[in-house]
């Protein structure tokens, strides 16, 4: 697996033009206890060739995925700050962890609907918490490059 | 080429380079326009300075040995002193958790963090209040720039065409959208609005169309006061729609499972609390051909499903309904209006819309409406035509380049054809739809196709920012950069202008006004 240097964004100088007034995601020390897990596809921006390419990261029990996403620097969009307001953190699961996730909520379904290259096992990073049990699992940012054009995808109407 | 950069430049040589057998050499620095600041143009920003420094890290672009280049400068020109587009001037006023994605925009224009390593630096800055065609045409930025990207989106729409359309009373979705969310090119249409809706109590309005942007102007005019007096709407939009206007009907020629609406919306019309939600269960049968059962029992169906599913229960619930509520919202399908009729009383104002009933044919995915010979006559004091956004050319660009039907330049992935090192992205790429996280595959589209023409960049030396800002100074243009868009916006939040406590702002809707607050 090829080595990745991750930056660590800093987050408490983050600048901010709107006031907090949804905060997305729990507030989850660095002392909490962790996991390790997996992300494939980190950067979907760099096009098919870094598909495949993964990240182990270590995420706080208790966390959203979303949260433990931008702590390692993954390109995981959060347009509306982790409110279930987008669909822009949309994760892939596998089957046997998906099953295991507590059901999303309507909102999330209805943010799911306009998710880019929605699969049975999707799910939104906000809205989807840290386990215990997601130790070594494997979670997949979706494609997102000119194959949807290529393929004659159609953006979900507005 | 300056000392510094030849510097900079021999530098390079001793660079380990991977990739020998495709050394292209780029100039030192490249300067990107961009025009527009909405979503697609923030995007494209973001994604073409962070896949730049990425590539440059990693090795992985293909094609272009880019160790040559060591800055790019993103300018991003706007018409108004404010940034953002249509997350300011689309987005519904009561979705502010939508406009988060504000927050992540502001970080583009930010001053760098100078802890972070970077191989290559890039700034990003705002020129508001900079009409590109006006104040710059756009062979003035071609020749300033290395690379100029038209993200303006659409600042027209699509006419119905039929008859009766010039009468009073009716108007656009855009006009009305941009009013209620306080465009300073729009305020004079409050005038209009106030005069047909004088009485929104006892009104009547019918929006036509079956995307969203129709379901916020029927939510919005149902909502009235109470329901955004919290949020940023512009306060001459509350003074007109007062406590929300009676009946408000969103019709349109297909069926429910053809419209271009999404869930989210559908869903609060659901939950207005003092206004009904109908809905005619007779018409989701009409609309319940076999092509379209077929269109719910194929690939990616499940967003038709479940809005299948919300307006069947939202009909039974309107059948059934004991308790009539003050206002209402109608959901209409297989309607084709095909006439404005003016009042008895008043031949120059609208008074009904005349709507033919449709029937679907075809095949599942591309059925038509067919018109029935039957008609329906909706009494309307006002309509909203929302049929489609349609973007606009600027001067000297023809049949060439741009689609005068579709109202989009012409583009093969963001590379707009018959001009060089010119690109697209966003709603004149790729027409009038989508919600904003569409503009993130848009974006990353146009910026691969940008990355991939870099090495067309001529080498000559060009001014850039600096050639940008003394042209405008030459020309007497005064412009808001990042600085002096934070005092606007600063002065939008004070208290002093607010309505209640939790109103995030109160927008300014007129430029002076704005340019009063540097």
């Amino acid at each position: 697996m090829q080595a990745i240097r991750t930056k660590i964004r800093p987050v408490a100088a983050k600048f901010r033009l709107n006031p907090v007034r949804h905060h997305g995601g729990p507030k989850i020390s660095a002392d909490a206890p962790t996991v390790q897990f997996t992300f494939v596809n980190p950067h979907p921006s760099q096009g098919k060739s870094a598909a495949d390419e993964k990240l182990t990261v270590t995420a706080r029990i208790g966390e959203t995925l979303l949260q433990t996403a931008h702590r390692h620097d993954v390109d995981l969009e959060g347009a509306c700050e982790g409110v279930c307001a987008c669909s822009t953190c949309h994760l892939i699961f596998d089957e046997d962890v998906f099953d295991e996730l507590e059901e999303a909520s309507e909102d999330e379904e209805d943010m799911l609907d306009m998710a880019f290259a929605l699969t049975a096992t999707s799910r939104l990073g906000c809205q989807v918490k840290v386990t215990e049990e997601m130790e070594g699992m494997e979670v997949r940012l979706p494609a997102a490059t000119r194959n949807f054009y290529v393929d004659g995808h159609i953006p979900q109407p507005h | 080429m300056s000392r510094i950069n030849l510097i900079r430049r021999q530098s390079n040589l001793t660079k380990k380079s991977y990739y020998h057998s495709t050394s292209i050499s780029l100039k030192p620095k490249i300067s990107v326009a961009i025009v527009g600041s909405g979503p697609s143009a923030c995007y494209t920003a973001k994604y073409l300075s962070s896949t730049l420094k990425q590539q440059s890290k990693k090795g992985l672009l293909t094609g272009t040995n880019i160790d040559d280049l060591e800055r790019v400068d993103i300018d991003i020109m706007e018409k108004l002193p404010i940034p953002f587009g249509l997350v300011r001037m689309g987005v519904a006023p009561d979705h502010p958790e939508v406009k988060n994605v504000e927050n992540d925009f502001a970080q583009l224009f930010a001053p760098s963090d100078s802890e972070k390593e970077e191989n290559i630096e890039s700034s990003i800055e705002f020129f508001g209040n900079v009409g590109v065609g006006t104040d710059v045409s756009v062979e003035e930025l071609r020749s300033l720039y290395d690379v100029v990207v038209l993200a303006y989106g659409c600042e027209s729409d699509r006419k119905l065409g039929i008859p009766g359309e010039d009468l009073e009373g009716v108007y656009s979705a855009r006009e009305f959208v941009s009013w209620y969310n306080g465009h300073p090119d729009y305020v004079h249409m409050g005038e209009k609005f106030q005069k047909v809706l004088h009485d929104p109590r006892n009104s009547s309005v019918v929006v036509v169309g079956q995307g969203n942007v129709a379901l916020d102007c029927a939510r919005i005019l149902a909502k009235g006061r109470d329901g955004l007096n919290d949020t940023d709407i512009a306060k001459h939009a509350l003074e007109v729609i007062g406590d929300g206007v009676k009946t408000t009907t969103v019709l349109g020629r297909r069926g429910h499972v053809q419209g271009a609406f999404t869930i989210k919306e559908l869903r609060e019309l659901t939950k207005l609390g003092d206004t009904d939600f109908i809905v005619e269960m007779s018409e989701l049968e009409a609309g319940n051909t076999e092509a379209t059962q077929a269109e719910l029992d194929g690939k990616g169906a499940r967003p038709k499903i479940r809005i299948d599913k919300l307006l069947r229960d939202a009909a039974e619930k309107s059948g059934s309904a004991s308790s009539k509520k003050e206002k209402q919202v109608k959901l209409r399908f297989l309607l084709n209006p095909t006439e404005f009729l003016a009042k008895n009383s008043d031949h120059t104002r609208l008074g009904q819309v005349r709507c033919e009933r449709t029937k679907l044919e075809g095949e599942p995915g591309h059925q038509r409406a067919v018109g029935t010979g039957g008609f329906e006559d909706i009494t309307a004091d006002m309509a909203l035509v929302s049929i489609g956004y349609k973007g606009v050319p600027l001067p000297g660009m023809d049949e060439s380049n741009f689609d005068f039907k579709r109202g989009v330049v012409k583009n093969t992935h963001g590379k707009v054809h018959g001009v060089e090192n010119t690109f697209v992205s966003g709603w004149l790429k790729r027409g009038p739809s989508g919600i904003i996280g569409t503009n993130i595959v848009d974006a990353k589209d146009t910026v691969s196709s940008i990355i991939k023409d870099l090495q067309n960049v001529p080498e000559d030396e060009i001014e850039g920012r600096y050639g940008l800002q003394t042209l405008l100074a030459k020309k007497k243009v005064q412009y808001v950069d990042w600085d002096g868009f934070l005092k606007i916006d600063k002065e939008e939040k004070s208290k002093t202008r607010l309505r209640t406590d939790s109103q995030p702002r109160e927008k300014f809707t007129n430029i002076d006004d704005m340019l009063k607050c540097l």
